[in-house]
């Protein structure tokens, strides 16, 4: 299953939507300019999702993992390479970075903001849907890629695809890039991708 | 009491001992309230930090009793968690969610820091409500300051280690850039000789003397080094007496005449006889002086002057050596007495050295006692080395060498009724060598030049012809050695016989050969011992 340029275009427009509303939040909250867009979306079966990561974040990541629930469900997880993870923070909140494991403070911040823009974007397609999903709390792991790929796909039946949404920070002169990933059995995302066909039908 | 194995538990019960137990016991904020937003549960940690009861406030709508929350926009999340999602409210972009008294007063919080949540309250698929957890995070950011503290004092540790390294590389670079100069020296010459079987004379003579110059600056250089390695193990010896600064700095200016007159510069010297003795090691501190002079000397273009001034400063004796040379930026000079430092270490820079000359004058002033200071107006505006040390006076000691050092009772008269001539191009060195030799006795005549003694000694009738003839080797047109192949040409009747004894700056054993080869009777090295003077002035008359 893969999508198509014109599937892509709406799912990013969709998405940017929230990102829109979730950066007019944290701009709000940290009293600076943050902007936040998607420039690209891909899709991939989840057992694919390594290969697909490795290129853009290496050794250890932050990742802020949330379950959500409902008529959609499924996982959904920012992953930041550490680098990223402690400029984000540093960005955010004005103070010096400290290695994210001895600084409980900052990885609370990044779940605050990981929390904030998987809102965003499963709000984004619950809107579309017309379906209410929940979420459980947040929770912030540090580990390889491998880690949190293999914390995704162990113990889950069936075949699933992951949506890596990824979500470009712009801040004081600065730029970095999370990736969003949102891991939907196959029936859920059929159901997206139909939703996202109508809406585009019905918006233009 | 004993435990027995206890009945099946009612579900109903465990659930009402659980919210029990969060309400009374946990050490976390917690509230909850209806889909209305009234306030239903508000447990035990709320009461004690808001200061409001559970029957206070149960039952009152959420904005009522927490009126802030709607005024920083914290509704939002109540509103998203009533369409179930759940918000974390984390220090670092709230601060606090409620804002209570802190209960670390150390933090300097004007609110207690909180980490908070704010969630739906489900009951199976329907959202009943919402629900907050509340943590006092004071203690984990205390924590995570003094984290941050240690990490920055080994962050400051390491820059401060790299720059040491950094620094002593340069260091070795530039040390091994100024040997590498004069060896090449002594080598270019040395394969000279070797490869030449007739060597020129001329040429023989000069290539000793380069050879000479060169592995005196390699000697120069390593006395340098080595003296670093003393100071910086705590090794430096120093061998502290009451010494004249006056005669120190003279004979500072006797080793660094040469280069002066080579550069064309203008040495000023105002040398305060009433200076007080100082406690210190004589050849340290000329060492100081001559540091500072030919720091001058390398900095001032041809035509410049440098002005020497000893004196009296209160209870201090004050050195000052002041230039008219290229000055000292505002950015380099409070590192100017640091070791291995430069103002220009690019390898390009026009300044030879080590770096280590200022370095030096700082460790071997305070280890006297006493301190360094630098002033320059900046680049252009030539510099200022003021150096002030405790007087004998000052550091109210009284060590037993000063009574041998001074002209004191057993010199007073150890040179009485002897006529002594004086010749010296220094007013200075003829002032303090004329006022010591009249205390011990003496009648003493100065002059300036070779050709002035020698026209003086001629004129002198008998009875007023000097016993014996003090004379500097470092002179400008006639030397102290020609001089005396003048004098001793001369026949007995007209003075040629008058002992002499040589005084010169240059401390090596040649100076000593050619001085007696030349016809002096003996040599002294300055500075000058006043009492070893005093001996070979009147053991020189006695022979006459």
């Amino acid at each position: 299953m893969n999508l198509t340029a014109l599937q892509q275009d709406a799912l990013v427009e969709v998405i940017n939507i929230g990102f829109g509303r979730a950066a007019a939040s944290l701009s709000k909250l940290t009293g600076q300019r943050v902007h936040l867009e998607v420039p690209q979306i891909t899709m991939c079966p989840l057992d694919e999702l390594s290969e697909h990561l490795r290129p853009m974040v290496q050794n250890e990541v932050a990742s802020i993992h949330q379950i959500f629930s409902g008529s959609v469900a499924g996982d959904a997880l920012l992953v930041l390479d550490e680098h990223s993870a402690a400029i984000l923070k540093e960005l955010l909140t004005n103070e010096p970075a400290m290695p994210l494991q001895m600084d409980a403070s900052a990885r609370e911040v990044l779940t605050e903001v990981g929390n904030i823009l998987l809102n965003a974007c499963l709000g984004s397609f619950g809107n579309l849907l017309h379906v209410q999903v929940s979420f459980s709390v947040p929770h912030l792991t540090l580990e390889t890629l491998e880690g949190v790929v293999s914390s995704v796909t162990v113990n889950r039946e069936g075949l699933r695809y992951a949506l890596i949404v990824h979500a470009a920070f712009r801040l004081k002169n600065s730029s970095l890039t999370g990736y969003l990933i949102i891991v939907l059995s196959v029936a859920s995302i059929e159901r997206l991708i139909r939703a996202i066909e109508q809406w585009e039908g019905g918006e233009r | 009491m004993t435990l027995s194995s206890n009945p099946p538990v009612d579900a109903g019960r465990l659930q009402t001992a659980l919210v029990r137990w969060f309400s009374e016991l946990t050490h976390q904020g917690m509230f909850a309230t209806d889909c209305s937003m009234r306030i239903m549960v508000w447990n035990r940690w709320m009461e004690v930090h808001s200061g409001r009861t559970a029957s206070d406030v149960v039952g009152r709508p959420l904005y009522d009793v927490c009126t802030d929350l709607k005024i920083r926009g914290l509704d939002q999340h109540y509103e998203d968690a009533l369409t179930g999602r759940i918000s974390i409210i984390s220090f670092g972009l709230h601060k606090y969610l409620l804002p209570f008294v802190p209960t670390n007063a150390e933090l300097g919080l004007t609110a207690m820091p909180q980490s908070g949540r704010i969630g739906p309250l489900m009951d199976g698929e329907a959202i009943i409500g919402t629900v907050t957890t509340i943590e006092d995070i004071s203690d984990r950011l205390a924590n995570e300051a003094e984290l941050r503290k240690q990490i920055d004092v080994q962050r400051m540790a390491r820059v401060t280690a790299e720059k040491a390294m950094r620094a002593k590389d340069e260091f070795l670079s530039t040390v091994s850039h100024e040997m590498r100069n004069p060896l090449n020296a002594v080598l270019g010459w040395a394969r000279i000789l070797i490869e030449r079987s007739d060597v020129d004379p001329a040429v023989l003579s000069r290539a000793v003397r380069a050879i000479e110059r060169n592995a005196s600056a390699l000697a120069r250089i390593i006395d340098d080094l080595l003296d670093v390695a003393r100071i910086s193990t705590g090794k430096l010896r120093l061998e502290m007496h009451p010494v004249d600064l006056s005669a120190i700095a003279l004979a500072a200016v006797d080793v660094i005449g040469p280069s002066i007159k080579a550069k064309q510069l203008e040495l000023r010297t105002r040398l305060d006889p009433k200076t007080p003795p100082v406690l210190g090691d004589q050849q340290r501190l000329q060492q100081v002086i001559w540091n500072l002079l030919s720091n001058a000397v390398k900095f001032t273009d041809p035509g410049g002057v440098i002005d020497l001034t000893v004196t009296r400063s209160g209870a201090d004796a004050r050195i000052v050596v002041r230039d008219t040379g290229h000055g000292i930026s505002q950015e380099f000079l409070p590192y100017v007495f640091e070791r291995f430092r430069q103002s220009d270490a690019s390898s390009s820079r026009r300044h030879g050295g080590l770096g280590l000359g200022l370095a030096l004058v700082k460790e071997v002033v305070e280890l006297h006692g006493g301190r360094v200071t630098a002033k320059s107006d900046g680049e252009g505006s030539g510099a200022t080395f003021t150096i002030d040390l405790p007087t004998v006076m000052s550091a109210d000691v009284r060590h037993p060498q000063a009574e041998v050092d001074q002209p004191g009772s057993d010199l007073a008269h150890s040179l009485a009724g002897v006529r002594v001539l004086v010749i010296d191009d220094e007013s200075d060195s003829r002032e303090l060598l004329t006022e010591f030799l009249s205390k011990c006795g003496a009648v003493v005549s100065t002059v300036t030049s070779s050709d002035e003694a020698l026209s003086h000694i001629r004129m002198s009738p008998l009875p007023r012809r000097p016993h014996v003839i003090l004379s500097d080797l470092g002179m400008p047109t006639k030397d102290g050695y020609e001089f005396m192949r003048e004098l001793r040409a001369l026949r007995t009747d007209d003075g040629g016989a008058i002992p002499a004894v040589a005084v010169s700056g240059y401390a090596n054993p040649d100076d000593r050969q050619r001085a007696l080869a030349a016809g002096y009777q003996t040599h002294v090295a300055k500075p000058i011992d006043l009492a070893e003077l005093s001996a070979a002035l009147a053991r020189a008359a006695d022979r006459g």
